[in-house]
C-alpha cells in the first residue's frame, strides 16, 4: 500500500514536471576540500553550470564538471538547481552553441569520476549523489 | 559542365569534409593530451523536417520573403517552408580566440537547396566580459533572432511572423562588440554592431541590400526573467522596385513626389523592438513588440505577439496571438485627369503596380495553438494550427500571389515539424 502510494506520488510529480528530486536520492554540489568557498545560492550554482558565471564570488575562476546526458544525477541536479528539464537544458545549450557564444561544461560518466576530477582541479565544482560524499570533496551548503 | 551552383556545393562540401577530418584528428589528439581541455574544433548541427498546409490556393505561405514558393498554391503540403539542415564548426585556438562557421541548406530564392553561410566570424575576448567579433553575424534584432533557424531552441514551429517579418535584414557582415555586466543576480549584456548585408530575392527580384547598418541590443537577465531591447538602423536598397519608380519619375513633379515617397533606393530604415520572457521551468510567457519606420513603400509597421505554454513532462502545449499593422495600403497615385490621353494607360498601369506593392504589407492577426513533444533528448515533434485574419486590402504574409488572389480574408495553416540538434 505504502509503495503504491509512493509510486502514485512520483507519477503525479513527474506528470506535473516537478520530477523525483524529493522522492529519490539527494544531489549535492561539491568542490575541492581546500576550496575556501563554503556557501553558494541555488541560482549561483545554476549560473556556474549554465556558463553565466565564470568565477567564484571571491574572484577565482570556476571549472564546472558535468555528468553525462541521461544520468539520473544530472537530470536531478538541473531540475533542483535550475528548475529545468533535460530537454530545456539541451535547448539552452543549443542557443549558446549555435550562436558561437560558448560550449557546455566538460562531462564525466559518473559521480566517482566527478570526485576524481575535483581532486585534480582545485577550481572545480561538480554534483554527486549525497551517498557518494567522502573526505575527498566538500559539500557546498546552499543558502 | 557544372553550373556555378554545383561548383559551389562541391567546394563547400570539400571544405566541410576537410574541416571534419581535421577536427576529428585534432579532437582525438586533444583527447589524449587532456580529456578536459576545450577541444580545438567541435562540430555540431541542427535541422528541421517540416510540412505545411495552407488553405489559400491563390498564394503561397512561406516563412520569409527570401523564399520563392511554399504551401497553398505551389504545393498542397510544402516541405520547403521550414525544412533545413545546418552544420557548425567552432574553433578555439586559444581561450580568448574563437571562430565559428555555420552553413545552412534550405530553400533558396532560386528554389535550390545550395548551402549558404549563416555565421562566419572570429571572436576575440579582451576581458572575460568584453569581446569583439568580425565577420558575418546574425543581427540580434529580436529576442530569438540569433537562433531563429534553430527551431529546437523555441517552443513553436517558427517565431511569430507578425513580428519577425518586420526586419527585412537579418544578417550583417561587419564588426560587433559585446559587453557583459554582472550586478548581483542581474546579467546585463550590451551589444553594438556595424556592417552591411546583401540577399537575393526570388522571382527575379534582384537583391535587397542594407548598407551602413548599425544597431544596439540590450539584454537583461534576472533569474527566470529576460528583457531584450533592440534597435537597428540601415540604408535599404531594393532592386526589384527600381523600374516602377524610375517610370514614375518620367511623369514630372507629381511622379517624382510619388517616387521619392515610396522608392527603396538607399532609404533609411529603423526598427525598434522590446521583448520579454518569463520562464520558471514549469511554464512560460513571452511577448515582443516591434516597430519599423522607413520613408519607402514599406512605410510604418508595427507587430506584436504574446505567447504562453505549460510543460506537462515532455509535452508542452502552447498558445500564441500575434498582430501586424501597417500604414497606408493604397495610394491614389498619379492624377490621371491631369495627364494627356496617350499617357493615361501607362500611368494607370503604374498606379496599379504601386498599389499592389503597398498591399503586400502584412496587416493581419493570428491565433496559434500547438504542442511540442520532446520525444527524445535531442529532437522534438511540433504540431501547430494557425488561424489568420488578413486585413482588408492586404495580402498578409502571403507571397507568390496569383491573378485570382483576393486580398483580405481568412487563412488556416497546419504545421508539423521535427526539430533536432546533433
Amino acid at each position: 500500500m505504502i509503495n503504491m502510494y509512493r509510486i502514485g506520488l512520483i507519477v503525479i510529480g513527474l506528470l506535473l514536471g516537478f520530477g523525483s528530486a524529493e522522492a529519490s536520492a539527494q544531489v549535492v554540489a561539491v568542490v575541492a576540500v581546500k576550496n575556501p568557498v563554503t556557501t553558494l545560492s541555488k541560482s549561483q550554482i545554476a549560473d556556474i553550470f549554465l556558463g553565466k558565471m565564470t568565477r567564484f564570488p571571491d574572484g577565482r575562476e570556476v571549472e564546472p564538471i558535468d555528468q553525462g546526458e541521461g544520468s539520473a544525477a544530472r537530470d536531478e541536479f538541473y531540475l533542483k538547481f535550475a528548475g529545468k528539464s533535460p530537454a530545456q537544458i539541451k535547448a539552452f545549450w543549443s542557443k549558446i552553441i549555435f550562436t558561437g557564444r560558448g560550449r557546455p561544461p566538460p562531462e564525466v560518466s559518473n559521480g566517482v569520476e566527478v570526485k576524481k576530477f575535483i581532486a585534480k582541479h582545485p577550481g572545480a565544482i561538480g554534483y554527486i549523489d549525497q551517498k557518494l560524499v567522502d573526505d575527498s570533496v566538500k559539500v557546498i551548503s546552499v543558502k | 559542365m557544372l553550373t556555378p551552383g554545383q561548383v559551389l556545393i562541391k567546394r563547400i562540401s570539400n571544405i566541410l569534409t576537410l574541416i571534419a577530418l581535421l577536427a576529428t584528428a585534432l579532437y582525438a589528439a586533444g583527447a589524449r593530451a587532456d580529456a578536459f581541455q576545450t577541444p580545438m574544433f567541435s562540430i555540431s548541427g541542427f535541422g528541421t523536417a517540416g510540412l505545411v498546409h495552407s488553405s489559400e490556393k491563390q498564394a503561397d505561405f512561406t516563412s520569409t520573403i527570401l523564399k520563392p514558393n511554399g504551401a497553398g498554391h505551389t504545393r498542397t503540403w510544402s516541405a520547403d517552408v521550414d525544412s533545413l539542415i545546418g552544420v557548425q564548426v567552432t574553433a578555439n585556438p586559444t581561450s580568448r580566440l574563437s571562430a565559428v562557421l555555420q552553413v545552412i541548406s534550405e530553400q533558396n530564392y532560386d528554389n535550390t537547396y545550395r548551402p549558404h553561410v549563416e555565421w562566419a566570424n572570429i571572436k576575440y575576448r579582451l576581458t572575460p566580459d568584453f569581446s569583439v567579433r568580425a565577420g558575418r553575424t546574425v543581427l540580434p534584432t529580436f529576442l530569438l533572432s540569433d537562433t531563429r533557424k534553430v527551431a529546437y531552441t523555441y517552443p513553436w514551429v517558427r517565431p511569430p511572423l507578425e513580428v519577425y517579418r518586420l526586419a527585412p535584414i537579418t544578417a550583417s557582415d561587419g564588426v560587433d562588440v559585446t559587453y557583459q555586466m554582472h550586478t548581483g543576480d542581474f546579467t546585463n549584456t550590451l551589444q553594438a554592431h556595424f556592417g552591411q548585408s546583401e540577399n537575393k530575392l526570388p522571382a527575379g527580384g534582384g537583391t535587397i541590400k542594407g548598407k551602413q547598418s548599425w544597431g544596439l541590443a540590450y539584454t537583461m537577465e534576472y533569474h527566470f526573467f529576460t528583457l531584450h531591447i533592440g534597435y537597428e538602423s540601415t540604408h535599404l536598397t531594393l532592386d526589384a522596385t527600381k523600374p516602377i519608380f524610375d517610370a514614375f519619375r518620367q511623369f514630372g513633379p507629381q511622379g517624382i513626389a510619388i517616387a521619392d515617397k515610396y522608392d527603396v533606393d538607399n532609404k533609411a530604415l529603423s526598427v525598434i523592438t522590446v521583448g520579454a520572457r518569463y520562464d520558471p521551468g514549469q511554464w512560460f510567457v513571452m511577448g515582443e513588440v516591434g516597430h519599423s519606420v522607413t520613408r519607402s513603400f514599406f512605410g510604418t509597421a508595427t507587430g506584436w505577439y504574446l505567447s504562453g505554454g505549460y510543460r506537462l513532462g515532455a509535452f508542452t502545449p502552447y498558445i500564441t496571438y500575434g498582430q501586424a499593422k501597417a500604414d497606408n495600403l493604397s495610394d491614389p497615385g498619379l492624377n490621371l485627369a491631369t495627364l494627356p490621353p496617350p499617357l493615361i494607360g501607362q500611368a494607370a498601369g503604374l498606379n496599379a503596380a504601386l498599389n499592389s506593392l503597398l498591399s503586400t504589407k502584412p496587416v493581419q492577426n493570428t491565433l496559434s495553438i500547438g504542442g511540442r513533444w520532446d520525444f527524445t533528448s535531442s529532437a522534438a515533434l511540433k504540431l501547430q494550427y494557425d488561424h489568420t485574419n488578413i486585413g482588408t486590402g492586404s495580402s498578409g504574409v502571403l507571397s507568390n500571389l496569383q491573378p485570382g488572389f483576393q486580398p483580405g480574408g481568412k487563412l488556416d495553416v497546419f504545421n508539423a515539424a521535427i526539430d533536432f540538434v546533433f
